[in-house]
C-alpha cells in the first residue's frame, strides 16, 4: 500500500512543496460558502435570479469557423505553411515591373492549391455545422407555465426544469429530481461518453421524489451550490438547499450530457451546466495535432530548397550587376533607364535583379507537395487502413480506424512499442480460476502461462482432463469436485467456506439484470473480475439475484437444508467503494439474524495491513497460495470479514455521514472514515481469476521483434504477474540476460517499515542508483558483441519513479536501450507516460504507445503513435489515440504493412517533387547564364505555373497511393525489411544528393542538347527557331522525361500509372495544340503563336524527343541497374526471391491463410471461440486516469491528482440521508 | 408470388458467399483497391532486362545516329566571318567610331565554294555576343500595334524607344530599333547572283503576327539609329527581314536567314560578295558572319545531334557489353537470401 501510495502521489517526495499547500487551502474551504467564486450557485426553476450570473446557453458549437471568419481565419491557416506564405509573397512580387513572369504563373498554382485546401476545410466544418445543429435543435420538454413545453436543447438554461424520456438523451448536465421509477431511480447508458455499455444507477435525493408532475415540478424551489465546471466526469460536489435544508450532493444524482436514460419512463431534473460547460464538453479537449518525423524532416528539405533558391538567386544576380554595360547599345541604356538595368547603379542591379530571379525560379518550392501528401496519406489512411479487412476484427464487429491521417508513414518508422499488459495483450476476459480458502487451495487446470513455463522447463504437460461433471461457463472456469455442485458442505472446513461464498456474493457493486433464474440473470459490472466472482458465487450455490438500494438477495444453499434452497435477504448499510488509492472495497451488511457483518476483498497487500492478531498459520500458508497463484499469472484478491458490534457501528456511521455530506475533500474524508473501521480483519482466503493473452500475441511479439521493434511492457499489475505475461508473450526468455531492479527488497522494506518517507524515497533512491549501475556494468560488456545475448529489463514504479529522475535519467536510458525488451510493472498512468518521453525525447527515436483503458491515455498522447484497442473496454483510449485497432496482433499488419508501404510510398513523392522541381527550375538557370543574367523567363507564363498542377501532378499521387514493393504476406514473412524504414533509408541527405544529382544531371541535359541544336536551321525551308520554340521543345522533353522517370521508380505498374502518366503527357500536348493554335482577344499569347505546329512539321522535333528523354534517363537508369545489381536493398532481393509466386488475388486466400497456424496460434484462436464477455474497466488492475493531471501539467496548469477520480458506478448507499 | 423468385435467388447467392456481411456489421466491403490487391505488373530489374535495354537502345540509337551525321555531313556550308576584315586598316583600332561614320562601308569578300551546293541555298548573317534574348530587349515590343493598323500608338510596352520627337513609332522598341542593316550582293563570274528575301520567315508570323495594312510610322527618326530604316509604304507583313528579326533568338549567338540563292553551285566557283558593312557590333566585340548553307532533312549542318545519338548507342552498347561481362564472370544470383542484410551480419548492425 504505502509503495503503491509512493508512487502515485508526490507527497512522498521530499521537496515537492506545491502539494503540501493543498491541505492548507482544504482547511479554510472546508465552510460552505455559497458567495465564493469557486462555487456556482443555482437557483432551480427562477429564470430570473439566474439571468444576474449570465450562465451561457445551451447551443453548442464545435465549428472552427463561420461565415465572416472562413476567409480570413482559413487563409490565416494556410499561410502558415511557408510554402504558401512564399508564394504568396512571389505572387505579389510578380505583379510589380520586376517580374519576369505574369502574376498568373505563381498566382495559378497558388490558388488552386489553397482552393483545394479551403474547399477541404469549408467541406469539414460544414459537416461539424449540419451535426451541430441537428444536435442543437433536438427537443426536450422543459417546464414552463405549469406544463411541459417542447423546446430545442439550444433554448435551454441553468436552472431549468426539464422532463427527458426514456431513450432520450440528457441535453445538459441534469440534477436529478425525480424520476417515475420506485425510489427515485434511474438507469442510464453512459456509451458515448466512456463508452461502457452496462447500465448504471442514478438516485435522487429523497426529498425531491415529487417533484413529478409539472404541477408540481413548479412549486419545486431549490438552490444548488456547486462546483464551478469542470472536466472530470466522475466527480461533482454540490449541496441542494431547499426549505432551509442542505442536502449534499455526488455524482449519483447527476445525469451527464452523452448519457442516455434507460429502463426509466422518465425523470425531471434541473440544468446545472449547460453547453460548452457540460462534462462531456469540458473532456473533449483539443488534442495537440502530432506531425510526423517524415513532415518535419520535409521542412528541412524545403529550408534546404530555400537555401538553393537564395543561391542560386545570388549567383544570377551578381552575374547581373556584372554582365549591364552600356556597349550593349540595342538594349537602350543611354537615358531613361530604369533601376534595373541601370549600369551607373549596379549596387541597385543586384538587388532588383535578386528579386526578379526569386520570382523566376520559384518552381523550385514544390507548392502543390503538401496538397498531394495531404491527399495521399488520406486515401491511405480512410481507404486503406480503415477498410482493411485483415485488420477486421469480426468477434467484435469493429474495423481498424484512422483517427488522423497524419501519421500514416510515422507507422512504418517505430522502433518503440510501448504496450499495456491487461486488454492489449492480456484479453481481460476474466475466469474466476482457483481459490485458496482457509489455507487450502482449491481448483484443478493449468493456465497457459504455467503451461509455459513448464514446458520451458521441459516438462511435458498432461493436458487435465475436466471432470465429468465440470460447470463451464464463461467467466468460470473452475473444477474442483470438492466444491462444485454443494460438495463444499463436505470439506472439514466448511464454515470458512460459507463464509468465502457469502463474501463473493455480497461484497460488490454488480447489478443483476433480466431474469432471475441462475441460467439467465445477467450481471451488470463495472470491473470483470467482479462480474467473475459473483458469478463464482453463484455456481458455488449462493446465487445473488436481485439488488435493492437497501437490500442484495442471496438464493443459498445450506448446509443444514441439504438440498434446497433459501432466499436470503441481507439489508445493505455502506458500501465503500473501491478506487485507486484504497485498492479495496468493503461492504456493512446486516443478516436477517441481525449479525453486522463488513465484508472486505482487495489487494493482498492492502488487506494483509488491515488484519487482526492471530491466525499467523493461516495468513503464512495464504500468503504463499498468492504467491503460487501470481506465479502462474492469476490474478489475485484477498477476501476478508469482520463481525462488527452494533454501538461501535453506529458511532462510525454518524461519522461516515458527516464526511459524505461534506461540500470539500469529501473522498478524502470518506478514506479517512472507512479506514477507522477497516481494521482487526479476519482473513478468509484469496481468489485467483485468470486473464487471458489476446489471440496471437505471442506470434505478434516475436515478428515486431524480428523487425527491429523493441517492446516494453507497461502495467499495474505485480512484478510476478507481469514477468510471467512477459515470458508467455516471448518478451522475456531464458536466453536472456535480465535485470530485475526491484523495490522489494528486504533492506527497502526495513526502511520503509520506520514510516518516515523522507527517509525512505532517499534510500530508495540510492539503492536504485546502485542497482542501476551494477545493471549497466554488466550490460557494458554485452554491448559491443553484435551476436551476443539479449538483454531484458524489468523494473518496478517506485524504481522506476527514482530512475527518473535527472541524475539517474541518463544511466536509465543507455540500460534500457540496449535491452530488446523492458518490463515495467507497477507503474501508474503518469509514469507511464513519462517512461514514453524520456524514450521519445531521450533517445530521440519513434514510440508507439498501445493500450485499451483510461490508464493508458497520458501515455497514447506522449507517444509518437498512439494506438487505441477498440472494441472491448471504455472508449477513452481511442478518443485519445491516432489509430485503433481490435487486436494487438493487428500491430503486425498496420506497422509491417501500412506503415512500412505509407513511408515508402512517401518517401518516393517527396523526392520525385524534389527532383521534378529542382530539374524543371535548373533548366531556367543554366538559360539565365545565357540571357546576361537578366532574369528573361525560358518558358511561357502558363507552361510554368501548369508544371506542378497539372502535367506533373497526378501520375505522383497514383504512386504514393499504389505503389507496392512487395506483397503484404512477404512483408510479414520477412519483418527485418520494416529496418529499412527504422534507419531512415530512403529519406536521408544521402539520398536527396542522389536525387539532387539526377535533377543537376537531366536539366543539363535538357538545355544543353536543346540549345546545342538550334544553332543551326532546324528545318529543311532554312528558316530559324526563335526562343519560344526552342523552349517549347525544351519543355516538351522535360515533361516527357520527367514522367518517364515516375514510371521508372515504381516498384508495380497498374493501369492506373499508366493511364496517369500517358494522362499528363497527353494533356500537355493537348494544352500546347490549343493554347498556341487559338488566339483569343483578350491575350493573343503572339509569342507561343503556332510554335508547336511548327515544331512538330521538322523531323528534328521527333529526332529529339527520343534523343533527350533517353539521355537524360540513361544515368538514372545505370544507376538503378548498378544498384540493384551490386548493392541492392533487402526488399529488392525479397522481390526477387518471390519474383515467380503466382500473386493469388482472390479474396478467399483471405480465409484460406488462417488454416494454416502455428500451434501457439490455433491455441489461442480456439480459446478464442469461447463465448466472450464484453469486457469492461479493470478497476482492479489500478486503472485510474490520472492523464488528466499529466496533462494539465504539460500546458503549464497545475491540478492536483485526484485520488478518487476513478471510474465508479452507480450503487447504492443506505441510510445516506438522516430520515 | 412471382416477385418471390428474384429475392430468393439474391439470397441464394448471398449465402453462397461465406463472407456475406452480417446485417449491421462493420465489415469493411471487399475491393481490390482497399485491399491494395490492383492487378499489377511487377517489373523487376534483373540482368537480362539491364542488358537487354542498353541493347535496345544500342540498337535503335545507332543507325540513326549514322543517319543523322550523314545528313548533316551533306550539308554545305561556307562561313565567313567578316566584322574585321571589313574596316579599313585605318580604322581598326577605332572600330566604333567608323561604323558610327559617314564613310563608305562598302567591303567584298571572296567565298570559294568547296563542294556542290545544291538549291536552294540559304544565305543566313550570324551574330555573336547579341543578347536578343534578354529581358529588357525581348519585351520592348508592341505585338498588338504589329498586328493591327487601329492600334498603331500602342506603344507603352516599347520604352525607351516608344516614339520619335512625341510621335508614336511604328514598329516601336528595342528590337525593330535595332533592325540588322548589313546587305549582301552576290556575284558569280561577275554576274549577279539573285537572293530571294521571299517566304524567308514563317508563314504564321506573316500572317498573324505582322498586319498587312500596317505601315511602318517615324520609324528610325531618332537622333540616334539603331539600323535598319523602313520603307514606309510597305507594309510589315510583307516587310521579312523585320519579321525574321522579331522572333527573337534563343541564344546569344544566333543566326537569321536572310535570303535564297536559288541555283546550284559547282565546287571551287568563286563568289563575289559586296556587302555593306553598316550593323554595329563593334562596341559590344560582337562578330559577324555571313553563312551560305544548303539544308537537308533534319535542317542545317548540325553534327550534334547525330554525335550525340552515336554516343549514347555506343554507350549503351558499351554498358550492355561490360554487363554481359560481369554477369557472365560473377553472375549475380538472383533473390540469392545470403544478401540480405540480416544474413550479411548476423545479430544486427
Amino acid at each position: 500500500m504505502s509503495g503503491w501510495d509512493a508512487v502515485n502521489s508526490p507527497k512522498s517526495q521530499p521537496g515537492s512543496s506545491s502539494s503540501r499547500k493543498t491541505p492548507a487551502r482544504t482547511v479554510t474551504l472546508g465552510r460552505v460558502q455559497p458567495q465564493a467564486p469557486a462555487l456556482r450557485t443555482i437557483f432551480c426553476n427562477d429564470c430570473d435570479a439566474n439571468m444576474a450570473h449570465r450562465y451561457r446557453g445551451n447551443s453548442i458549437s464545435t465549428t472552427k469557423y463561420n461565415i465572416f471568419t472562413f476567409l480570413p481565419k482559413g487563409l490565416y491557416e494556410q499561410f502558415r505553411r511557408v510554402a504558401n506564405l512564399y508564394f504568396l509573397m512571389v505572387s505579389i512580387l510578380s505583379t510589380t515591373p520586376y517580374s519576369p513572369v505574369n502574376p498568373v504563373t505563381n498566382m495559378v498554382p497558388l490558388s488552386l492549391v489553397l482552393m483545394f485546401s479551403l474547399i477541404k476545410e469549408a467541406f469539414e466544418d460544414w459537416q461539424r455545422l449540419q451535426n451541430d445543429k441537428a444536435i442543437n435543435n433536438i427537443p426536450v420538454d422543459v417546464l414552463q407555465e405549469q406544463g411541459w413545453e417542447t423546446l430545442q436543447w439550444k433554448k435551454l438554461h441553468v436552472g431549468d426544469i426539464i422532463r427527458v424520456k426514456q431513450d432520450e438523451f440528457f441535453p445538459a448536465d441534469i440534477l436529478l429530481l425525480a424520476s417515475t421509477n420506485s425510489d427515485g431511480v434511474c438507469y442510464i447508458e453512459s456509451a458515448n461518453l466512456d463508452g461502457e455499455t452496462n447500465l448504471k444507477i442514478r438516485k435522487a435525493l429523497e426529498k425531491t421524489w415529487d417533484y413529478l408532475t409539472p404541477e408540481k415540478a413548479c412549486e419545486f424551489k431549490g438552490e444548488v451550490q456547486c462546483e464551478q465546471p469542470n472536466n472530470s466526469l466522475y466527480t461533482f460536489t454540490g449541496n441542494l438547499v431547499i426549505d432551509n435544508q442542505t442536502l449534499p450532493l455526488s455524482p449519483n444524482q447527476i445525469l451527464l450530457r452523452g448519457c442516455s436514460l434507460k429502463n426509466t419512463d422518465f425523470i425531471v431534473g434541473a440544468v446545472i451546466f449547460t453547453g460548452h460547460e457540460t462534462k462531456v464538453m469540458m473532456n473533449s479537449m483539443n488534442v495537440p495535432s502530432k506531425r510526423s518525423t517524415l513532415e518535419r524532416k520535409l521542412d528541412k528539405l524545403i529550408l534546404a530548397l530555400f537555401c538553393t533558391l537564395f543561391s542560386l538567386c545570388l549567383v544570377g544576380a551578381m552575374g547581373s550587376g556584372i554582365f549591364i554595360d552600356r556597349k550593349y547599345f540595342y538594349l537602350g541604356l543611354l537615358e531613361n533607364v530604369e533601376d534595373q538595368f541601370n549600369p551607373n547603379r549596379r549596387f541597385m542591379v543586384i538587388i532588383l535583379t535578386m528579386l526578379t530571379l526569386l520570382t523566376l525560379y520559384s518552381t523550385i518550392i514544390p507548392i502543390s507537395l503538401y496538397v498531394s501528401i495531404e491527399t495521399i496519406k488520406f486515401i491511405q489512411s480512410s481507404q486503406f487502413i480503415n477498410k482493411d479487412l485483415n485488420m477486421y476484427h469480426a468477434e467484435t464487429n469493429t474495423p481498424a480506424s484512422a483517427r488522423t491521417s497524419n501519421l500514416n508513414e510515422e507507422l512504418g518508422q517505430v522502433e518503440y512499442i510501448f504496450s499495456d499488459k491487461t486488454g492489449t495483450l492480456t484479453r481481460n476476459l476474466m475466469e474466476f480460476f482457483k481459490c485458496s480458502i482457509g489455507g487450502e487451495i482449491y481448483g484443478a487446470g493449468m493456465t497457459e502461462i504455467e503451461r509455459d513455463i513448464s514446458e520451458r522447463k521441459g516438462i511435458k504437460v498432461q493436458e487435465v482432463q475436466m471432470s465429468a461433471g465440470s460447470v463451464r461457463e464463461k467467466g468460470f472456469n473452475f473444477d474442483d469436485v470438492r466444491l462444485i455442485r454443494g460438495a463444499w458442505r463436505n470439506e472439514p472446513n466448511h464454515d470458512v467456506c460459507k463464509e468465502f461464498f457469502r463474501c463473493i456474493a455480497i461484497c460488490h457493486t454488480v447489478l443483476p439484470e433480466g431474469n432471475e433464474s441462475p441460467e439467465k440473470i445477467k450481471y451488470q459490472a463495472a470491473s470483470p473480475d467482479e462480474a467473475a466472482l459473483v458469478l463464482a458465487a453463484k455456481k458455488f450455490g449462493f446465487f445473488f439475484y436481485r439488488r435493492t438500494p437497501t437490500m442484495i438477495y442471496v438464493r443459498e444453499s445450506h448446509v443444514e437444508t441439504m438440498g434446497k434452497t433459501q432466499d436470503v435477504s441481507y439489508e445493505i448499510l455502506n458500501v465503500l467503494e473501491f478506487n485507486s488509492t484504497r485498492k479495496r472495497q468493503s461492504v456493512v451488511c446486516r443478516y436477517p439474524d441481525g449479525r453486522l457483518v463488513l465484508y472486505c476483498k482487495g489487494a493482498d497487500t492492502v488487506i494483509y495491513e488491515r488484519l487482526g492478531i492471530g491466525n499467523d498459520d493461516l495468513n503464512k500458508v495464504t500468503r504463499d497460495h498468492l504467491e503460487q497463484f501470481g506465479s502462474a499469472g492469476l490474478r489475485t484478491l484477498c477476501l476478508a470479514y469482520r463481525d462488527l458490534a452494533p454501538g461501535f457501528y453506529e458511532g462510525w456511521n454518524e461519522k461516515f455521514i458527516k464526511a459524505k455530506s461534506s461540500l470539500r475533500d469529501r473522498e478524502k474524508r470518506l478514506d479517512e472514515v472507512a479506514e477507522l473501521k477497516e481494521k482487526d480483519l479476519i482473513l478468509i482466503g484469496a481468489t485467483a481469476i485468470e486473464d487471458k493473452l489476446q489471440e496471437g500475441v505471442p506470434s505478434c511479439i516475436q515478428t515486431l521483434s524480428r523487425a527491429g521493434i523493441k517492446i516494453w511492457v507497461l502495467t499495474g499489475d505485480k512484478m510476478e504477474t507481469a514477468i510471467n505475461i512477459a515470458y508467455a508473450c516471448n518478451l522475456l526468455n531464458n536466453e536472456m540476460i535480465q535485470f530485475i531492479i526491484s523495490s522489494e527488497t528486504d533492506a527497502i522494506r526495513e526502511v520503509e517499515e520506520r514510516g518516515e518517507q523522507a527517509e525512505t524515497a532517499l534510500f530508495i533512491k540510492e539503492e536504485v542508483r546502485k542497482q542501476l549501475k551494477q545493471c549497466l556494468d554488466e550490460a557494458q560488456q554485452y554491448f559491443c558483441s553484435p551476436s551476443g545475448p539479449k538483454l531484458g529489463l524489468v523494473i518496478d514504479g517506485k524504481c522506476l519513479m527514482c530512475a527518473l529522475d535527472p541524475s539517474l535519467r541518463v544511466m536509465l536510458l543507455t540500460l534500457s536501450l540496449n535491452c530488446a525488451s523492458v518490463v515495467c510493472c507497477r507503474v501508474s498512468p503518469l509514469q507511464k507516460a513519462q517512461v514514453t518521453s524520456l524514450v521519445k525525447r531521450g533517445a530521440r527515436k519513434i514510440t508507439l504507445s498501445i493500450g485499451d483503458g483510461a490508464n493508458d491515455v497520458s501515455m497514447i498522447q506522449a507517444a509518437h503513435i498512439g494506438i487505441g484497442i477498440s472494441g472491448l473496454e471504455g472508449m477513452q483510449a481511442v478518443m485519445a489515440s491516432d489509430f485503433s485497432i481490435a487486436q494487438f496482433r493487428f500491430l503486425e499488419d498496420l506497422l509491417l504493412m501500412h506503415g512500412r508501404w505509407a513511408y515508402i510510398r512517401l518517401c518516393k513523392v517527396v523526392m520525385y517533387f524534389f527532383y521534378k522541381n529542382l530539374a524543371f527550375s535548373l533548366t531556367q538557370f543554366w538559360f539565365t547564364f545565357n540571357t546576361g543574367f537578366c532574369g528573361q523567363r525560358f518558358y511561357d507564363d502558363w507552361f510554368q505555373s501548369l508544371y506542378n498542377v497539372i502535367f506533373t501532378a497526378l501520375p505522383v499521387v497514383f504512386v504514393g497511393v499504389l505503389d507496392k514493393d512487395i506483397s503484404p504476406s512477404l512483408s510479414k514473412k520477412y519483418p527485418e525489411l520494416y529496418k529499412e524504414g527504422v534507419r531512415h533509408m530512403f529519406f536521408k541527405w544521402r539520398v536527396v544528393a542522389l536525387w539532387a544529382f539526377f535533377a543537376v544531371y537531366q536539366s543539363l541535359v535538357f538545355f544543353y542538347f536543346i540549345s546545342a541544336t538550334c544553332s543551326t536551321s532546324l528545318d529543311p525551308s532554312g528558316k530559324m527557331f526563335g526562343l519560344w520554340d526552342v523552349s517549347t521543345m525544351a519543355y516538351t522533353c522535360i515533361v516527357v522525361t520527367v514522367n518517364l522517370r515516375l514510371l521508372m521508380m515504381c516498384n508495380s505498374i497498374t493501369r492506373w500509372h499508366c493511364i496517369s502518366v500517358g494522362g499528363s503527357i497527353l494533356a500537355w500536348f493537348l494544352f500546347i495544340f490549343l493554347y498556341s493554335g487559338i488566339t483569343t482577344p483578350l491575350d493573343r499569347n503572339d509569342n507561343m503563336y503556332w510554335v508547336i505546329y511548327i515544331l512538330m512539321g521538322t523531323s528534328y522535333f521527333y529526332v529529339t524527343l527520343l534523343l533527350v528523354p533517353v539521355a537524360a534517363l540513361l544515368v538514372d537508369f545505370l544507376y538503378l541497374s548498378v544498384q540493384r545489381w551490386f548493392f541492392p536493398y533487402d526488399y529488392q532481393i525479397v522481390q526477387e526471391m518471390h519474383k515467380d509466386d503466382i500473386q493469388s488475388t482472390d479474396p478467399s486466400e483471405l480465409l484460406e491463410s488462417k488454416q494454416q497456424l502455428t500451434p501457439d496460434e490455433a491455441r489461442c484462436r480456439e480459446i478464442s471461440q469461447l463465448p466472450k464477455e464484453v469486457s469492461r474497466h479493470s478497476g482492479f488492475a489500478f486503472d485510474s486516469p490520472g492523464y488528466e493531471s499529466f496533462f494539465a501539467s504539460q500546458f503549464g496548469k497545475y491540478v492536483p491528482p485526484k485520488a478518487w477520480d476513478v471510474a465508479r458506478r452507480g450503487s447504492m448507499r443506505s441510510k445516506a440521508t438522516p430520515k | 408470388m412471382s416477385s418471390y423468385t428474384p429475392s430468393s435467388s439474391a439470397g441464394g447467392v448471398g449465402s453462397a458467399d461465406s463472407a456475406a456481411p452480417r446485417r449491421n456489421s462493420k465489415r469493411p466491403k471487399y475491393s481490390k483497391f482497399t485491399q491494395q490487391e490492383l492487378p499489377a505488373c511487377k517489373p523487376i530489374l534483373t540482368p537480362r532486362w539491364v542488358i537487354s535495354a542498353f541493347m535496345l537502345v544500342s540498337i535503335v540509337f545507332i543507325p540513326i545516329g549514322v543517319v543523322s551525321l550523314l545528313a548533316s555531313r551533306d550539308v554545305v556550308e561556307i562561313i565567313d566571318r567578316y566584322e574585321t576584315e571589313c574596316v579599313p586598316q585605318n580604322f581598326r583600332n577605332n572600330r566604333v567610331s567608323f561604323i558610327q561614320s559617314d564613310a563608305n562601308k562598302t567591303c567584298t569578300r571572296r567565298l570559294t565554294v568547296t563542294k556542290h551546293m545544291k538549291q536552294p541555298i540559304y544565305v543566313y548573317y550570324q551574330l555573336d555576343n547579341f543578347y536578343q534574348n534578354h529581358r529588357r530587349y525581348v519585351k520592348s515590343r508592341s505585338d498588338s500595334q504589329l498586328r493591327d493598323n487601329s492600334s498603331w500608338n500602342d506603344v507603352s510596352s516599347c520604352k525607351p524607344e516608344d516614339d520619335s520627337n512625341g510621335l508614336p513609332i511604328v514598329p516601336c522598341g528595342l528590337i525593330a530599333w535595332s533592325l540588322f542593316n548589313d546587305t549582301y550582293n552576290f556575284s558569280l563570274n561577275n554576274q549577279q547572283l539573285a537572293v530571294n528575301k521571299r517566304e524567308i520567315s514563317w508563314k504564321s508570323d506573316r500572317d498573324h503576327k505582322f498586319g498587312n495594312d500596317v505601315l511602318p510610322r517615324n520609324f528610325q527618326n531618332g537622333t540616334l539609329k539603331g539600323g535598319k530604316s523602313l520603307d514606309p509604304t510597305v507594309p510589315l507583313s510583307q516587310q521579312e527581314d523585320l519579321i525574321v528579326w522579331m522572333r527573337t533568338a534563343a541564344l546569344p549567338t544566333f543566326r537569321k536567314l536572310y535570303g535564297k540563292i536559288e541555283r546550284d553551285l559547282q565546287p571551287n566557283e568563286v563568289i563575289h560578295v559586296t556587302l555593306e558593312n553598316n550593323y554595329n557590333t563593334y562596341s559590344f566585340n560582337g562578330k559577324k558572319k555571313l553563312v551560305l548553307s544548303t539544308t537537308s532533312w533534319l535542317g542545317g549542318k548540325n553534327d550534334f545531334l547525330g554525335i550525340a545519338y552515336l554516343t549514347i548507342g555506343g554507350l549503351c552498347f558499351f554498358l550492355a557489353l561490360s554487363f554481359t561481362v560481369v554477369y557472365l564472370v560473377k553472375p549475380r544470383r538472383l533473390g540469392d537470401p545470403s544478401y540480405l542484410s540480416w544474413n550479411r551480419n548476423p545479430g544486427g548492425h
